[in-house]
C-alpha cells in the first residue's frame, strides 16, 4: 500500500458523485447574491422556508465530511512512521520513500487511531440522522475539500489542517445543527450533535496540543503550520458558507473552538478569513453571471 | 484494627473475623510456575506490540481504499482497537524492567516483516476481499493463538498484570474476528472469489509459518518456547 | 394543454427545456389540469423555490434548484423536476377546483401550513406513480408541527387523504401545530 492517498482515489460505492472545490467554485449561479435580498438572514435556522430541505442537505455535507475525517485519521496512522520503529525505517527506506516523511511519536498515532474509530461513529450517527430527516446515501454531490486537507505530506502541517482547520469546521457546522434541532424540537438531531460536538472539540483540543508539542523547540515549523492553517481555514470557509455574517448559512462556535484551544487571537484571525471568502465569493459570482449575461445578450 | 492478642469479646452471634483462613480459597487454583521469565515475557510484548502496530496502521491505511461503507466503517473502529492493544503492550514493556520500549518494539524476525509487507500490498479498490483475507483471516487468527499460548502458560500470579491485558485484548480479537469473517462471507459470493480468498490465505500462511507466529517460533509453544519455568 | 418553457436555452446549467416541457405536459394530462402553463426558470440562482400565478394560464416561477440532480451541481433531475412541478400544479388544481376558496394566496401561507398542504400533494403524486420520500416529507411536517405522535398521526392522513377542503386541511395542522 502506498504512502500519501490521492484524493481523486478515495474509494466509494456507485451511490457517490465527487465533486471538488473547483466544481463547485465554477458555478456561476449563487444563494448569496441577489438583487433584493428575500430574507434577512441566510443563517441555518427553522425559521427559514426551506429549513427541512437545507438542514438535509448540510447533514448530508456532515456524512461525507465524515468519511473523509475517517479516511484522513486512518491514512495519518499509516503514512507517517512511529518515532523509534527501526523496521519501518528499513523498509521505508529500501522503498526510498523516506526522503520527507517525518517520524511521529507513539502517542500522537494512538490519538490519530482513537479519532478513526471517532470518525467511523460518526459516519454511523450521521448515516442514522440521515434516515431520520429522509435523505439517501450519495442523494447530494460529495465535496471532497475535506479530504485534500489531509494530504499534506508533512505530518505537523496535516495535524494543522486536518484537527485545528477541518475539525474546527466541523465545530462550527455541529453548533448550528445542534442549535437547529434545539430550535426545531428535535430530539434526536439535539441529541446527536451534542455527542458528536464533545468528540470535535477533543479533536481540535489534540491538534492543538501536538502542534505545540512537536513545535516546542521549532517556532519556524510551527508558524509554516499556522499559516498552512490559515489557507485551509480559507478554504473551508466554502466561499462564505461560514462566517460570523448572517449571510452564511453557519457563523463561527468561538465558545467550543476556545474549550478547544483557540486562542481568542486565533478565533478573530479565523472570522476575518472567512468574511473575506465571503466577499471574494460574491465578488465572483457577480463576475462570472456579468460575463454569461453578455454572452446570452450577444 | 491492630491485632493486640486480646480478642474481643463477640457475644456468640457473629462469625468469627479472626479464625485463621487459607490464604488461596478453595476455588482458587491459580498456580504460581509459568513458562516465561521476565526476559521471555518482555520479549514476546515487544513482538506483539509491534505487530498490534503494524495492524493498526494497514486498518486505517485501508480505509480510504475500500469502496464498501459497512467495510470502511469497520476498518476504522478496528483501526482503534488494535492501537489501544499497542498501547497497552507499551505501558507493560516498562514494567517488565525495559525502560526503553522502542528497544523491545521489534517484528519477530525479517519474515515477520515480509508477511506484514505481503499482508498491506493490496490497496485497489476491488481486493477489499484480500485485505480482509489477510487480517481476519490470518492476521487475527494467529494473534488469538499467540495470546491464548501466553495467557495460558505464563505465571498465573507473578504475571497478573499481563493476563488481565491479554483477557481484555482477547475479547477484541475474538469480537473483531467475528466481525470480519463475517464481512468477508457477505463479500464472496461466487466460486471464483472463493478460491481469490483461498489463494491469497495460503500464501499469506506460507509465510507465516516462516515467521513462527506472532512472536516468531514458540509463539504457541513447541521448539523454541523459551523461557524458565 | 399548451406548456411553454422559458428560456429554451440555459446559460448557468445544463438543464433540457424540452424535457421539462415533457414532464409538465404528462403531469398536466395526469391531474386534469385544464388551462396552458407557462414555465419560467430562474438559473441564476441555486435555490429551490417555486411560486405559480393562476389566471388564464398558470404561471409556474421555479429558481435552478427546483429542478436540479442534487448528486450533480447544475444537471437536471427529472424525477425532480417532476416532484417540483407536481406540487405546484397540483395545489394549482385545488384552488381551481373549488372547497379552496378561503385558502390564503401561497404569500400569505403559515410555514406550518405549506408544509400541510406539500404533504396533501405529494402523498397524491405517490399515488398516481411519482418516485417520492416519504421521510423526507414527514419530517419536513414535523419540523413545523412539532416531534410528536400527534404530528405523525396528522401527517398520515394527510399523506393518504383525496379530496380534502382548505378548512380540513387547516384543521388538521392546526390540530396538529397546537398538540
Amino acid at each position: 500500500m502506498r504512502k500519501f492517498f490521492p484524493v481523486e482515489e478515495l474509494a466509494r460505492d456507485s451511490r457517490f458523485n465527487q465533486v471538488t472545490m473547483k466544481d463547485r467554485m465554477a458555478d456561476p449561479r449563487s444563494a448569496l447574491v441577489k438583487d433584493e435580498p428575500r430574507q434577512k438572514s441566510n443563517r441555518l435556522v427553522p425559521s427559514r422556508p426551506d429549513a427541512s430541505a437545507a438542514a438535509r442537505g448540510l447533514m448530508h455535507g456532515i456524512f461525507v465530511g465524515e468519511i473523509q475525517a475517517l479516511e484522513g485519521a486512518g491514512r495519518t496512522c499509516h503514512d507517517f512512521r512511529t518515532a523509534g520503529d527501526s523496521a519501518r525505517r528499513a523498509q521505508d527506506d529500501a522503498h526510498g520513500e523516506d526522503s520527507f516523511a517525518d517520524a511521529v511519536p507513539f502517542a500522537l498515532k494512538l490519538d490519530m487511531a482513537r479519532q478513526a474509530w471517532d470518525e467511523a461513529r460518526h459516519v454511523e450517527i450521521s448515516v442514522k440522522l440521515s434516515d431520520w430527516m429522509g435523505s439517501e446515501i450519495g442523494e447530494f454531490a460529495e465535496n471532497t475539500v475535506l479530504f485534500q486537507a489531509a494530504c499534506s505530506t508533512d505530518p505537523i502541517l496535516r495535524l494543522a489542517g486536518v484537527n485545528r482547520a477541518l475539525e474546527g469546521l466541523a465545530i462550527d457546522v455541529f453548533t448550528t445543527m445542534k442549535e437547529f434541532g434545539d430550535l426545531a424540537g428535535d430530539p434526536y438531531l439535539e441529541f446527536c450533535e451534542d455527542w458528536m460536538l464533545a468528540d470535535e472539540v477533543t479533536h481540535v483540543k489534540m491538534g492543538s496540543d501536538w502542534l505545540r508539542r512537536v513545535t516546542e523547540h521549532d517556532p519556524d515549523r510551527r508558524k509554516k503550520a499556522l499559516e498552512f492553517q490559515s489557507v485551509v481555514d480559507k478554504l473551508f470557509s466554502y466561499g462564505g458558507t461560514r462566517s460570523d455574517s448572517q449571510e452564511s448559512p453557519i457563523g463561527l462556535a468561538r465558545r467550543f473552538r476556545e474549550l478547544a484551544g483557540f486562542t481568542d487571537d486565533e478565533v478573530e484571525d479565523i472570522a476575518e478569513v472567512s468574511l473575506a471568502a465571503l466577499e471574494e465569493r460574491k465578488a465572483s459570482v457577480a463576475r462570472m453571471q456579468a460575463t454569461a449575461r453578455e454572452f446570452a445578450a450577444s | 484494627m491492630p491485632c493486640t492478642g486480646v480478642r474481643p469479646h463477640l457475644g456468640g452471634i457473629v462469625a468469627d473475623p479472626y479464625k485463621p483462613r487459607a490464604p488461596f480459597a478453595p476455588w482458587d487454583r491459580r498456580e504460581l510456575p509459568g513458562l516465561f521469565d521476565v526476559e521471555e515475557s518482555a520479549r514476546r510484548i515487544g513482538n506483539y506490540k509491534w505487530a498490534e502496530m503494524k495492524l493498526f496502521e494497514a486498518l486505517g491505511g485501508w480505509v480510504a481504499t475500500v469502496p464498501e461503507l459497512d467495510v470502511k466503517m469497520r476498518l476504522g473502529t478496528h483501526c482503534y482497537k488494535h492501537a489501544w492493544h499497542a498501547e497497552l503492550w507499551h505501558k507493560r514493556l516498562p514494567e517488565l524492567r525495559e525502560m526503553n520500549p522502542e528497544r523491545l518494539t521489534q517484528p519477530a524476525n525479517d519474515a515477520m516483516v515480509r508477511f506484514i509487507e505481503a499482508m498491506t500490498e493490496p490497496e485497489a479498490p476491488e481486493q477489499t476481499i484480500e485485505k480482509l483475507v489477510g487480517v481476519y483471516r490470518v492476521f487475527i487468527p494467529h494473534f488469538i493463538a499467540a495470546y491464548t499460548f501466553h495467557k495460558n502458560n505464563t505465571s498465573q500470579i507473578t504475571d497478573a498484570p499481563t493476563i488481565r491485558s491479554l483477557q481484555f485484548i482477547l475479547q477484541d480479537e475474538f469480537d473483531d474476528w467475528r466481525d470480519g469473517e463475517m464481512l468477508i462471507q457477505s463479500l464472496i459470493e461466487t466460486p471464483e472469489e472463493v478460491d481469490r480468498a483461498a489463494a491469497h490465505q495460503t500464501r499469506l500462511e506460507k509465510l507465516m509459518i516462516e515467521a513462527g507466529g506472532i512472536a516468531g517460533p514458540g509463539s504457541i509453544g513447541g521448539a523454541g518456547a523459551g523461557g524458565a519455568s | 394543454m399548451t406548456v411553454t418553457v422559458t428560456p429554451q436555452t440555459f446559460q448557468f446549467v445544463h438543464f433540457d427545456a424540452a424535457l421539462i416541457q415533457r414532464v409538465a405536459e404528462s403531469l398536466t394530462a395526469a391531474l386534469g389540469l385544464d388551462r396552458p402553463v407557462a414555465i419560467e426558470v430562474d438559473e441564476t440562482t441555486p435555490l429551490a423555490r417555486i411560486s405559480v400565478e393562476i389566471g388564464d394560464t398558470v404561471t409556474i416561477r421555479a429558481e435552478s434548484g427546483a429542478f436540479e440532480d442534487t448528486r450533480r451541481p447544475r444537471h437536471q433531475s427529472e424525477d425532480a423536476t417532476a416532484a417540483a412541478l407536481g406540487r405546484v400544479l397540483l395545489r394549482s388544481r385545488d384552488r381551481l377546483l373549488g372547497g379552496f376558496g378561503e385558502a390564503p394566496a401561497d404569500d400569505d401561507l403559515s410555514l406550518a401550513q405549506v408544509a400541510a398542504w406539500e404533504t396533501y400533494c405529494v402523498g397524491r403524486l405517490e399515488r398516481i406513480g411519482l418516485p417520492v420520500n416519504r421521510q423526507r416529507w414527514k419530517y419536513n411536517f414535523r419540523n413545523r408541527h412539532g416531534f410528536s405522535d400527534v404530528a405523525d398521526l396528522a401527517f398520515d392522513r394527510l399523506w393518504t387523504s383525496d379530496g380534502l377542503t382548505w378548512g380540513e386541511l387547516d384543521e388538521i395542522s392546526r390540530a396538529a401545530a397546537g398538540s
